[in-house]
């Protein structure tokens, strides 16, 4: 039985968590830093317990400290949410250790997963697609010209440690191979202390398709099909949806079960996602399983009925999956955005500040996850976003108009978001017909900047705010206009007096 | 009765208010109503259509507002302002001075130059550092470094001014 959940995390993820214990009668304890004591999450957990400085090292990050309080508070497991220490097999270990329940895979299945090039080993031998290249890593580079003909260039020289883009290079001929080797070894012995490289074929413009699994710890396995996630700025997600425009069944068929074998292969439990890359010929490679609670778990959510957070709660308790495959089929389709706290204009630079006012746009099919509300602190420590806009509708279509609706009606002052960014990427022609890729963003937005994507017809906007702007600043002027009358240096009252 | 010159996407806007329910711009003279609904929040009823929209004043003439998911930012001045506006611009285009600007906010991790170094075109100026990325700040030209306002391990503001190249 689990009585009390300590949240090791803030923000949208750390709210969503705490509603599911409230759904099920759960005591939610929350944590913060210095900075979030007036956050979201703050006010909406039962119990909220000082963390540490804000500095993610010294609060967020800090593996004695959440432990400490876990224990200190009487908690009967703990839920990581994502990012932070949710992937940290060292974090999870200690949970184990200290006897609290893990809402999330065991250590060992994060392991498994951990290492570029043991992860792909396992793949390769549970039947689950590779991207073609090497298994082992590569240690000279005569070895490593060899490898690269046998696969065919381009290829990529990736770090075996590695994670974030570090230690990772693009070789486009022979020529280029020496160099790039030795600049990601170097790379890759900086950032992760170890020079292990490995060599896999680069795929030009794939698109990125995740699956839900879900698995208890009594064996049954499931999934709640896939996300595609390509709209993307420097490697971040900022569009979801679900299903994907471009996975037909027999494509579906072979995520699902990779996916499914992929988990099996580490002794996965709990709500985990396996990301694969899509090539234009319909090609599946498995790229890496995320082994933890997605930021786009919703939009699987809505297609698929199943609350995963609540189920990622109940496997940890030890019960059974609470459906079985068969009864699970997607209905409709559901969109999410990301809104962060950023200044797309200047090459999407995070906007730090406080939120002045928040109004939450509503309609059918809208779901708004999010971390902030009037007087939460947008700062430079944490990541920045702010909320997440998901739209559900019976088709893409309607999802998509929905999601339109919806941005227009949200409004955050006190940091600049992306939402405006939104109306682009929902109007162009490749992300309508679903021909965009993981270059989308990079490909055609970015050659827009600044200002030259906002061709929208806002003349009419642009007229009312002019108005408006002019009238503000008279009532300003009106104002200050007023004031000189009471002052007994003014030359003009003295003369009226006399 | 003021004009205004309202700057907006790079377009500049005449707006005459004749008085709070009567302005004139672009050629005609139209029926207006603004309400207030917070310090951050207006409606506005041109004709028969209401507009909401979010509004936050920013440092000097500078205003975002919000309509229908879309933002702008604008520059209301007098017309008087803006034409002295215009002149000062002129002058400080001949001065050659060069105000290296904050693209964000963030906190400062280097300064590259002190005072009367001399600094070559694309040479990094300023490291920040915002949401865990360090970013470069490069010199748009050649010259000198006049004067410095940021000490190393400060934090900084949107559009501050961080130093001056001559």
């Amino acid at each position: 039985m689990i009585k009390r959940i300590l949240i090791a995390n803030r923000g949208e993820i750390a709210v969503r968590i705490i509603k599911a214990c409230r759904e099920m009668g759960i005591a939610s304890i929350a944590v913060y830093s210095d900075d979030d004591k007036q956050s979201l999450h703050v006010r909406h957990a039962d119990e909220a317990y000082y963390l540490g400085p804000s500095p993610a090292s010294e609060s967020y990050l800090s593996i004695p400290k959440i432990i400490d309080l876990a224990l200190k508070t009487n908690a009967d497991a703990i839920h990581p949410g994502y990012g932070f220490l949710s992937e940290k097999a060292e974090f999870i270990k200690a949970v184990e250790d200290s006897g609290i329940i893990f809402i999330g895979p065991s250590s060992e299945s994060v392991e498994k997963m951990g290492g570029k090039t043991s992860a792909r080993k396992l793949m390769n031998k549970h039947n689950v697609p590779i991207v073609p290249g090497t298994i082992e890593s590569v240690s000279t580079v005569p070895e490593a010209v060899k490898i690269a003909e046998e696969i065919g260039y381009p290829v990529m020289i990736k770090a075996a440690a590695g994670g974030g883009g570090k230690g990772m290079r693009k070789v486009n001929a022979s020529s280029e191979l020496e160099s790039a080797f030795h600049l990601a070894s170097n790379e890759a012995l900086k950032s992760f202390g170890n020079q292990e490289i490995y060599i896999e074929k680069f795929i030009e413009d794939p698109k990125h398709i995740e699956v839900q699994i879900i698995a208890d710890k009594h064996g049954n396995y499931a999934h709640l099909f896939e996300r595609e996630c390509s709209v993307q700025r420097r490697h971040q997600k900022v569009v979801e949806e679900a299903p994907s425009v471009s996975v037909d069944h027999e494509i579906r068929e072979k995520l699902t079960t990779s996916a499914l074998n992929a988990a099996k292969a580490c002794g996965y439990y709990n709500a985990g996602t396996v990301e694969f890359l899509l090539d234009k010929k319909k090609n599946v490679y498995f790229l890496e399983m995320n082994t933890r609670l997605q930021v786009e778990h919703p939009v699987t959510e809505l297609i698929t009925g199943i609350d995963i957070v609540k189920e990622q709660i109940r496997i940890a308790a030890g019960e059974k999956l609470s459906f079985r495959q068969e009864d699970i089929r997607i209905n409709g389709h559901a969109i999410e955005c990301r809104i962060y706290a950023e200044d797309v204009e200047n090459n999407f630079s995070p906007s730090i500040g406080q939120i002045l006012h928040h109004r939450l746009p509503s309609g059918p099919g809208i779901r708004i996850d999010r971390g902030i509300d009037v007087l939460s602190k947008v700062s430079v420590y944490y990541d920045p976003m702010l909320s997440k806009v998901i739209a559900y509708g019976k088709n893409r279509d309607e999802s998509i108009q929905r999601m339109k609706l919806a941005l227009g009606a949200y409004q955050i002052v006190g940091v600049i978001t992306n939402i405006h960014a939104f109306r682009w990427v929902l109007s162009r022609e490749s992300f309508l017909n679903g021909s965009f890729d993981i270059n989308f963003i990079e490909k055609e937005f970015m050659p827009l900047l600044p200002g030259k994507w906002k061709e929208y017809d806002a003349a009419e906007y642009e007229n009312a705010v002019s108005i408006l702007a002019a009238l503000l600043k008279n009532k300003e002027s009106e104002f200050k206009s007023e004031t000189p009358c009471f002052s007994k240096s003014n030359k003009w009252i003295e003369k009226r007096y006399e | 009765m003021n004009e205004y010159v309202v700057t907006i996407n790079e377009k500049k806007k005449n707006v005459l208010v004749i008085n709070e329910n009567t302005v004139k711009t672009n050629g005609s003279e139209i029926e207006v109503e603004l309400s207030k609904v917070n310090n951050y929040l207006y409606l506005l009823k041109i004709d028969n259509k209401t507009y909401e929209i979010t509004s936050q004043k920013l440092a000097g003439e500078k205003y975002r507002f919000g309509i229908d998911g879309h933002s702008f930012e604008t520059a209301v001045r007098t017309k008087l302002k803006e034409n002295a506006n215009e002149v000062i611009k002129n002058k400080t285009a001949e001065h050659h001075v060069t105000k290296i600007i904050s693209p964000m906010p963030g906190l400062v991790l280097k300064i590259f130059k002190n005072v009367g170094e001399t600094i070559k075109e694309n040479e990094p100026i300023v490291l920040l550092e915002a949401m865990k990325m360090e970013n470069e700040i490069r010199s748009p030209k050649n010259g000198i470094v006049g004067e410095i306002f940021l000490k190393r391990g400060s934090s900084v503001e949107k559009d501050a001014v961080i130093l001056t190249i001559e």
